[in-house]
């Protein structure tokens, strides 16, 4: 019966999402209790799951004998589901605050809804073809979220990401039909599914197509040279870029990859072979180049976008170390990443819909008049820097002593990226912060008066990402034991 | 329980954390209508008291766990199997010492010093966060507690450099912080090598590199340990991230310069102390091309900076670039790796922090009394602050090295490392470049002082304009443009400027001079008796070669 739960969770929000526009709400306090409670109990129930995971896998329907829509839960699966199943009832919160200016709410609550539940199909999928059904569904979904202002920006901007997201997820498809003919099962197992036998001769064919599979799951992932598209979509409400466009979405990508390489081509059938050094290479070149393009950015969300498409690099390069640790790695940064990058988009988000600043040199001073948004904003900026006691710290230590360990060269290279791009994250999120606390002396507070600290429906979330921010930092032994249990299932 | 050890590293955050909260909320509470006010007497005079007692009550528990023996706390797990660890030695005594000595007495200075500053509650907010930092720094036990805590004392000293919010200022600070973060980072790529090739990362005296582990990995550890010199040199102003320091240094208010360049830069040997003789071990560097190259790099930055400062008019510039090299002084003593070398580079630490910091405090007196930045401009002025001249020149004769002040100690037992440590080529040119380093601290400290004490003929003259009104837009006009007017404006100034000579004392008031004379006092008595503090360095250099 539990297993039954698995499709629940997933179809609740896709069905209660698609109601929004329907119910006949008496005013937006109802909508906002009946999304918010439908999402809350959502994320009881996924995590009640989570905690106790049932054992089989449930399936929804079968398209042909082998090909099935299934669910089942495992470790990594665990991980990314409770990522989403945790900061979607706080960013549903913060949306209320955002979005009371903007038009056609519930359109937008209903899509911002049903994403959740397709998120979690990506993270409960228990085979390569399910886990692709929600992924191009994912795309479909987000879309119109997108496009919510219906500016010309926005327009492009959509148009821009279903061309980039279509287009990885059929060089993705290639992978998954290799996987399907060359695999002894669809479903994710650690360790890989290939048959050797069959493979044969092929090696290196099926290393190429690794490398197209990958890069095609890296597209929503945003790696270079695929994303361009990230910051553009930036033109979306904040509570779209940060919940989909720093955590579900992207971390979907990276999710996927680790997927494939770990659980169906298998990390022994790849490790050492050209396709890791081409994905590592173009992981650690995208982690420097991110951080490049962030530095020089002046608007505040395409900055934190930059950002965003630098770290998740960070994550697909502890995927591409290939080895048990470093799989410990890119999941401690997913977790990490998720709660830092959400905590600093949410600040620019309250910025931006109080104050109606967008760029970085206009924020001078405003550390006096919005303290605790730029408090949060202070301790996510640190904790991407990584500075030890705050989570950012954890998860580069762990994504490096992978990489130490592996003894690979390219690896060092890669330890030097992360270096790098270390220094350029303290540059593009201090400058920030150096700014609205200590403004020049001429400075005068006048300009800003309308400035203020958001309401508490914001500011709650912040105190709880910046709580767990530094929980994460200073007791990370938990989460990384759990982790490492996850690790220890690969062959 | 060990664990009120930490006592002087809470107490002062906490109450740098109070003053800073307490400031916020005011700010808040008085709206948005009115201007910052400036505090009144009493309120400044509350401050002041307030932050003497936090300073002196952490300063004594400092000193208490210093000399109580050897204790350790841990803290909790950062991560697996590395704890925040803390434990007191002999170098976590000396650096403890030193500076808690150090950061009364400048905070003494600073309560006159400030006013012209302003914006005090915010100073000393992070002034006593940044020592409770430092004396973390100090007592830290292991590499990973080291590095937390200097990267907390970058982000908390900043605000010191950057305190007039100058635009200047602020693009000094963001520059210090960049450079900072690029050594940091620098250090951290050596930590993940050495955590995986030691056998612990706890300071242990001698090393913990475990060789077998290390086969075959030489060169990728070399290559670390060599980024973590440059990257924690960086702090310490050494080649080839050094060009911060004479940025930040002199634009911060000028105790806090003091306290920059005097104890801050000094972190940076204490990490590199810590690398190379507690975690790396100094056998594993011996005669390979990093020592080479370290060796180089130091005694490069040791003559680029005496040379830069040589060329530098404006002071506190001058004493910035006098710290780059100074301090390489210590690096170099240190990459010899011989015990009577390390025992000069610590001596030097001691001598260089007390030094550096009288002379920093004579600069802030001569900006704060006559508003004058630039060295020429300080013609004649050891006939109106003389007191405050004689300290300048007895730190300047104990920096130079002439006995029998402090230097003079320290850079023999340097050039005596450096000759006897079996280095080969540099045995010579080290002393060599130290000695005409040397020359060149004479060739920029004293021109100060002579011109100060025997101006010759024509000066400038400070403080006339309030005092004199009768011919005052004359020699205001002088006061500007210096020795460009011709010749006759100049001889009428000089002669006004003769009559109200003796007139006029521009000594600063007690509690300014106070602190001068007794650090330019301890420059030339630890000369005169330094051998307690060289039994002590000596002892701590047998511990570890």
């Amino acid at each position: 019966m539990n297993e039954a739960i698995l499709a629940v969770v997933v179809l609740l929000p896709i069905l209660g999402g698609a109601l929004i526009p329907l119910l006949p709400f008496k005013n937006r306090t109802q909508m906002m209790v009946y999304t918010e409670g439908l999402v809350l109990v959502n994320s009881a129930l996924a995590l009640a799951l989570l905690f106790h995971r049932p054992e089989d896998s449930f399936v929804l329907f079968r398209f042909t004998s082998n090909l099935t829509l299934s669910f089942r839960v495992d470790g990594m699966g665990t991980v990314f589901a409770a990522i989403v199943s945790v900061l979607w009832p706080l960013c549903v919160l913060y949306a209320f605050e955002y979005m009371e200016h903007e038009k056609h709410e519930k359109i937008f609550f209903m899509f911002y809804v049903i994403t959740f539940g397709v998120t979690l199909g990506i993270a409960l999928a228990e085979d390569v073809v399910t886990m692709y059904c929600f992924y191009e569904m994912l795309t479909l979904v987000t879309l119109p979220l997108i496009m919510h202002t219906l500016t010309r920006e926005a327009v492009l901007a959509s148009r821009t990401y279903l061309y980039y997201s279509l287009g990885g997820a059929a060089f993705a498809f290639i992978g998954v039909i290799f996987i399907l003919v060359y695999g002894t099962t669809p479903n994710f197992t650690p360790g890989g599914v290939l048959d050797l036998a069959a493979v044969g001769e092929r090696t290196n064919m099926l290393l190429l197509i690794y490398v197209l599979c990958f890069m095609g799951f890296s597209v929503k992932a945003a790696m270079w040279p695929f994303s361009s598209w990230l910051p553009q979509a930036g033109v979306a409400p904040t509570p779209v870029t940060a919940l989909l466009h720093a955590v579900a979405v992207v971390k979907a990508g990276a999710f996927a990859v680790m997927r494939v390489t770990y659980y169906s081509f298998g990390p022994d059938f790849l490790r050492g072979t050209w396709a890791q050094h081409v994905v590592m290479a173009l992981a650690i070149f995208t982690i420097v180049y991110g951080c490049s393009r962030a530095v020089k950015e002046t608007h505040i969300k395409r900055r934190l976008a930059w950002s965003t498409v630098s770290n998740l690099s960070y994550i697909l390069f502890g995927a591409a170390i290939m080895t048990p640790l470093g799989l410990v790695g890119a999941l401690s940064h997913m977790v990490a990443h998720a709660v830092m990058k959400i905590c600093s988009f949410l600040c620019a988000g309250a910025v931006i819909c109080k104050t109606g600043r967008e760029y970085v040199h206009q924020l001078d001073g405003f550390g006096r008049k919005m303290p605790k948004v730029f408090a949060a904003f202070t301790v996510a900026g640190l904790a991407l820097m990584g500075v030890p006691g705050l989570c950012g710290f954890i998860s580069k230590w762990q994504l490096v002593r992978a990489a130490v360990d592996s003894r690979d060269p390219l690896a060092y290279i890669g330890v030097a990226a992360l270096m790098i791009s270390a220094l350029l994250t303290a540059i593009y999120m201090l400058t920030i912060v150096v700014r609205a606390f200590f403004p020049r002396k001429d400075f005068d507070y006048d300009t800003i008066r309308d400035v203020k600290d958001p309401g508490w429906k914001m500011l709650l979330p912040f105190a709880i990402f910046v709580i767990a921010i530094v929980t994460i930092g200073l007791h990370s032994r938990p989460l990384i034991q759990g982790l490492e249990s996850i690790a220890a299932q690969l062959p | 329980m060990d664990a009120w050890i930490l006592l002087p590293v809470f107490l002062p955050v906490l109450a740098g954390v109070i003053l800073l909260v307490s400031l916020a909320l005011e700010k808040r509470k008085k709206g948005e209508e009115q201007p910052d006010r400036e505090p009144g007497e009493a309120e400044l005079h509350n401050l002041h008291r307030y932050v003497a007692v936090a300073l002196a009550v952490s300063g004594v528990l400092a000193l208490a766990a210093a000399f109580s023996g050897e204790h350790s706390v841990t803290l909790f797990e950062l991560l697996k199997g590395i704890p925040v660890y803390f434990h007191v030695d002999d170098i976590s005594r000396l650096f403890a010492v030193v500076i808690s000595i150090i950061w009364l007495v400048v905070a003494f200075y600073s309560f006159v010093y400030m006013k012209h500053e302003g914006k005090e509650q915010r100073f000393y907010g992070f002034y006593l966060i940044v020592y409770g930092v430092l004396m973390a720094l100090s007592f830290s036990g292991n590499l990973v507690t080291m590095y937390l805590f200097y990267e907390i004392m970058t982000l908390t000293s900043m605000p010191l450099v950057l305190h007039n919010g100058s635009r200047e200022a602020i693009m000094a600070a963001l520059k210090y912080l960049f450079y900072s973060m690029c050594g940091a980072y620098l250090g951290l790529f050596g930590i993940f090598f050495l955590y995986k090739y030691c056998d612990t990362l706890t300071f242990t005296a001698g090393g913990t590199l475990n060789l077998e582990l290390a086969q075959g990995n030489i060169t990728i550890l070399l290559i670390a340990v060599f980024g973590m010199l440059i990257g924690f040199g960086a702090k310490a102003g050494m080649l080839p991230l050094h060009a911060w320091l004479p940025a930040a240094h002199p634009v911060a208010p000028s105790p806090a310069s003091a306290v920059l360049s005097g104890v801050i830069a000094k972190a940076g040997v204490l990490a590199i102390i810590r690398v190379v003789f507690y975690v790396v071990g100094p056998d594993f560097l011996r005669g390979t091309w990093v020592q080479t190259a370290w060796m180089t790099l130091t005694l490069l930055t040791v003559f680029m900076g005496s040379m830069m400062a040589f060329r530098e008019p404006v002071f506190k510039k001058r004493l910035a670039y006098s710290t780059v090299s100074q301090v390489s002084y210590i690096l170099f003593g240190l990459s010899v790796l011989s015990p009577v070398g390390m025992t000069g580079a610590l001596l030097h630490v001691v001598f260089h922090m007390v030094i550096k910091c009288a002379l920093f405090l004579t600069a802030g007196i001569f900006i704060f009394r006559c508003g004058e930045t630039r060295v020429e401009q300080f013609r004649g002025i050891g006939k109106q602050m003389p007191k405050t001249l004689w300290c300048y020149t007895f730190a300047s004769l104990a920096l130079i090295g002439i006995p029998p002040t402090s230097g003079f100690v320290s850079k023999w037992y340097l050039a005596q490392g450096a000759l006897e440590a079996g280095v080969g080529v540099f045995g010579i040119v080290g002393p060599a470049v130290l000695l005409v380093s040397a020359l060149l601290t004479a060739g920029y400290l004293l021109p100060i002082t002579t011109s100060g004490f025997f101006p010759g003929g024509i000066v400038k003259h400070f403080g006339i304009e309030e005092k004199h009104e009768a011919g005052s837009a004359e020699e205001a006009s002088v006061g500007q443009s210096g020795q460009e007017n011709n010749s006759a404006a100049q001889a009428d100034a000089g002669k006004v400027a003769e009559t109200n000579r003796k007139a006029d004392s521009l000594e600063p008031v007690p509690e300014m001079l106070i602190p001068l004379v007794i650090l330019a006092a301890l420059a030339v008595l630890l000369g005169l008796f330094p051998n307690p503090l060289i039994n002590f360095a000596g002892r701590i250099a047998a511990s570890v070669l």
